[in-house]
């Protein structure tokens, strides 16, 4: 744990919560939010220690309705734990991030954490209707609603998504879900080369049907999903003659977790020519339809600094999402922000004026 | 209040002459947008580029007067109305398809691009633009994304704010910032994501990078009677309940039909209660099974009279009857107000009851015709504006079938903005609390509020809400 905390609460309620926040605000504390610990290095090493605030006691789904495919939950519940709830009546969240299992929501809201799925639905930031959070001040406020489609004010889910709690702490949230896809298919293929690996994953991304993930390995493999109707995804199956695979692969594809951790993020064309150039003695795979690739770094800050440089030319980024806190320190989690950081600090400044939440982590 | 004349004066040096309005006979030209309030402008400018609205701006901050970007002007819920007065920035001059890049399937356009400009460029490339509001011939991207605007093909592929990549935007001090871009993930907080939908009220969009979409192969267009309404509702939850999301899927109650097949010869079933028309598409295997599917469903619940569309033309017909329904119902009375609601899907039927019974209390006619897929529903109160004192039972009616939506538990809007219509009623679904997070976004960003003031929060110098506090389900319930 990397979070230095003189102490861990767990309150079981939002109020609980909202009140334990702003009684260490008010006595100059920081605090650290914490769900399941999946991402609990994302980031800059804090700023200065504090109290860690568990959200897993708010676990409840608070209501699923399932004639509106729309469920509201507490931010702790288990990402797996929703996902049992709406396979009941043949729904699912779409999302499934890697160092699974046992990511809660509000975690996932906060880290912006994806996974292969992104391709075909988005990221949780498409299909978020609703949110409530506590800030500092004791507050409770919520944002959006249970509706599909709301133009109500202004979209705060959109701040509060990967902004890593820093304007509040997640408490609860409300989704889109989605049926089931009638089939649900999964390829591989394996190729001599990397250089044909990435051949073969423009393929696949081409086809008429687009495939609903798509991941590639360095050492040659490409795995890809459709989702559909039956007799379509028969004939991309069939049209793209590779062999079948068992779904169980993105199960153990979602437990990958590098230790020394960092998600490069790229506009998609632009996306092989970085990892190309990490060198061949690096591990990582990438989700070549999204623009994303997570490597696992065999070497200093100096090779963060290198890569991060280069997919910043190139209008991307390199992010860590996990590392010993030296190598964070030393790399620094984010690199250059941006140009608009004086705006993002003064909506930081709005909702925590004094850095109580997470102070340090995050870019503001 | 007219403006000094050394403003005007700076604000002509800063777009040419020619380009700024401020005779009152011209002005009154900007006084309204497609919603029922006016109020006329004290200067009109129109900037040719990004560094003209730049310097527009800073010329309204530096003498604080409200400034207020104007699109195509069809907006519904008074965005574009200047309604504390000030300057009218109309960005219809800024309108210029920058780039299509089809290989990485994304459009760099100008603000005061149409969006259908947007999507017959892209079809060039077998690409389409998917937000295509019923508006679609003359109503601009940048307002598209100032109103987060949706349309009948959201239901499947989301509603703009899923589309727009990055934009270019001025603040309220003038200064000129990119948000986003074509990266997958951005750094820090994002902005782009609070700025689209906030309808001119933090910043003047210049520049909009969206995604552009591969032209499905194939389509399938359905159009299917139902006896009531309510069957009609029964049967939009009941095919998205089977697992099928389907492109569109849209409601038009007989009121509607009546006056479109009047006006369109679509072959719209006048007899029925209410029309479905349902769109999919995919590659042509995927839409026959999923047609197919569909089309069992609506069996299953009362549909009949189904069609088929058997040619592009056809499938035209059938949308040009949707997409110019507002217009046909001309022929009933020369006037409409459109409302914009949403409901859970499956309380549809409980708020078109409530529409209707709304509808013969105030002795007006509703006709409805709406996004049923996504609950969005606009009932549209017909009236004749020469009849005395209807506009107040107008906005009477409107009122409280917004009360009705808020009561079964759904946003006072999905796709038109709260602008000036609805922001007295924010406080039924946002708590004070709820409200001051968005204001504190607000003076975040145009601390001196010069931005497109009097909108979405509740002014304090207009009307109030009747019934504060929240309500609704959400709050009954006590979900959270
Ligand atoms: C018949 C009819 C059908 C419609 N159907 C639909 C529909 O299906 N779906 C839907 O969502 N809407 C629909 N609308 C509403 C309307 O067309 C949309 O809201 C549209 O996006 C407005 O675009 P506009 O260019 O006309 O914007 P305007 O009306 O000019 O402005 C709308 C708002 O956007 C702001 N704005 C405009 N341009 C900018 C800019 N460059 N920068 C910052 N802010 C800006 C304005 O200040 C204002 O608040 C319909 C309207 C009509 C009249």
């Amino acid at each position: 744990m990397v979070v230095k905390s003189a102490t861990a609460e767990k309150p079981a309620t939002a109020e609980e919560l909202a009140r334990r926040l702003h009684e260490a605000a008010e006595a100059g504390l920081a605090v650290f939010p914490v769900g399941a610990g999946r991402a609990a290095q994302m980031g800059d090493p804090p700023a200065r220690e504090g109290i860690e605030l568990r959200t897993t006691a708010l676990d409840r789904v608070l209501e699923h309705s399932q004639a509106d495919m729309v469920v509201s939950v507490e931010a702790g519940i288990a990402l797996e734990a929703l996902q049992a709830e709406l396979g009941k009546s043949g729904q699912f969240l779409p999302v499934d991030p890697f160092n699974s299992p046992g990511h809660t929501i509000g975690g996932l809201l906060a880290s912006g954490w994806t996974g292969p799925l992104r391709l075909r639905y988005g990221s949780p930031r498409d299909f978020l209707i609703g949110i409530r959070v506590a800030l500092p001040d004791g507050r409770l406020v919520s944002a959006g609603g249970r509706v599909v489609k709301n133009v109500s004010g202004y979209d705060l889910m959109k701040l509060h998504y990967g902004a890593l709690g820093t304007l509040g702490v997640i408490v609860a949230a409300s989704f889109k879900v989605f049926p089931k896809p009638l089939m649900d298919v999964t390829v591989e293929s394996t190729h001599e080369s990397v250089h044909e690996a990435w051949v073969a994953a423009e393929r696949v991304l081409a086809m008429p049907m687009a495939p609903a993930a798509v991941e590639l390995f360095p050492n040659g493999r490409v795995l890809a999903r459709f989702l559909g109707s039956p007799e379509a995804t028969k004939r991309m199956v069939a049209e793209l003659g590779w062999k079948k695979a068992d779904a169980a692969a993105w199960d153990l594809h979602s437990k990958a977790a590098p230790a020394r951790w960092a998600r490069i993020a790229m506009p998609r064309h632009q996306l092989r020519s970085i990892v190309d150039n990490l060198g061949s003695d690096q591990q990582w795979w990438a989700s070549p339809g999204i623009g994303i690739a997570n490597w696992s770094v065999a070497g200093d800050a100096d090779d963060v600094r290198r890569v991060r440089a280069a997919a910043a030319a190139a209008g991307g980024s390199v992010v860590l999402l996990a590392g010993p806190t030296e190598f964070r320190h030393d790399a620094g989690a984010w690199g250059t922000p941006p140009a608009t950081l004086h705006l993002m600090r003064r909506l930081r400044s709005a909702f925590d004026p004094n850095q109580v939440i997470n102070p340090g982590r995050f870019v503001v | 209040m007219a403006l000094e004349k050394a403003v005007i004066e700076e604000l002509r040096r800063a777009v040419g002459r020619e380009h700024v309005i401020d005779s009152k006979n011209d002005l009154r030209i900007f006084e309204r947008d497609a919603s029922i309030e006016g109020a006329v402008p004290d200067a009109v400018v129109l900037p040719a580029n990004t560094a003209e609205v730049s310097s527009v701006i800073r010329v309204a901050a530096k003498h604080r007067i409200p400034i207020v970007p104007r699109g195509a002007g069809t907006g519904l819920s008074g965005g574009a109305v200047t309604i504390h007065g000030g300057i009218a920035l109309q960005v219809t001059r800024m309108r210029r398809i920058l780039e299509i890049d089809p290989i990485a399937q994304t459009a760099l356009v100008e603000p005061g691009v149409v969006n259908q400009e947007l999507s017959l460029a892209a079809a060039a490339h077998k690409l389409f633009y998917a937000p295509d509001p019923s508006s679609q011939k003359a109503c601009t991207i940048g307002g598209n994304a100032a109103e987060n605007s949706g349309g009948p093909h959201c239901l499947y592929y989301g509603v703009t704010t899923n589309h727009v990549l990055g934009m270019e935007v001025v603040f309220a001090d003038g200064s000129v910032h990119w948000v986003s871009g074509d990266s997958p993930d951005r750094i820090g907080l994002d902005l782009c994501g609070v700025l689209v939908g906030s309808e001119g009220t933090l910043c003047a969009i210049t520049k909009i990078k969206v995604r552009l979409l591969r032209t499905p192969p194939s389509v399938a267009t359905l159009l299917a009677a139902f006896p009531t309404i309510e069957a009609a509702s029964q049967a939009v939850s009941a095919v998205i309940g089977s697992g099928i999301v389907p492109a569109a899927l849209e409601m038009m109650d007989q009121v509607c039909v009546g006056a479109v097949e009047a006006h369109y010869h679509a072959g719209y079933p006048t007899d029925a209660g209410a029309v479905l028309l349902v769109e999919v598409d995919g590659i042509p295997e995927s839409t026959i099974e999923l047609m197919a599917a569909v089309r069992a469903v609506l069996s299953q619940n009362q549909g009949y009279a189904m069609r088929e569309a058997q040619s592009p033309a056809e499938r035209d017909l059938l949308w040009a009857g949707r997409k110019g329904a507002i217009g046909a119902l001309g022929r009933i009375k020369p006037n409409y107000y459109l409302h914009d609601g949403v409901v859970p899907r499956s309380k549809l039927p409980q708020i078109l009851s409530a529409v209707g019974e709304i509808g013969i209390h105030y002795k007006l006619p509703v006709a409805n015709v709406f996004h049923a897929g996504d609950g969005n529903l606009h009932p549209n109160i017909l009236f004749d504006l020469r009849e005395r004192d209807v506009l107040p039972q107008v906005e009477s009616a409107g009122e409280e079938m917004l009360r009705a939506v808020v009561e079964l538990g759904g946003a006072l809007s999905g796709e038109h903005g709260i602008g000036l219509e609805k922001s007295a009623f924010m406080p039924w679904v946002y708590s004070a609390d709820d409200l001051d997070a968005m204001q504190r976004v607000k003076v975040a960003l145009d601390a001196h509020g010069i931005m497109n003031p009097g909108k979405i929060f509740p002014d304090p110098k207009r009307k109030h809400a009747q019934l504060a506090g929240r309500t609704g389900l959400a709050i009954e319930a006590k979900w959270w």
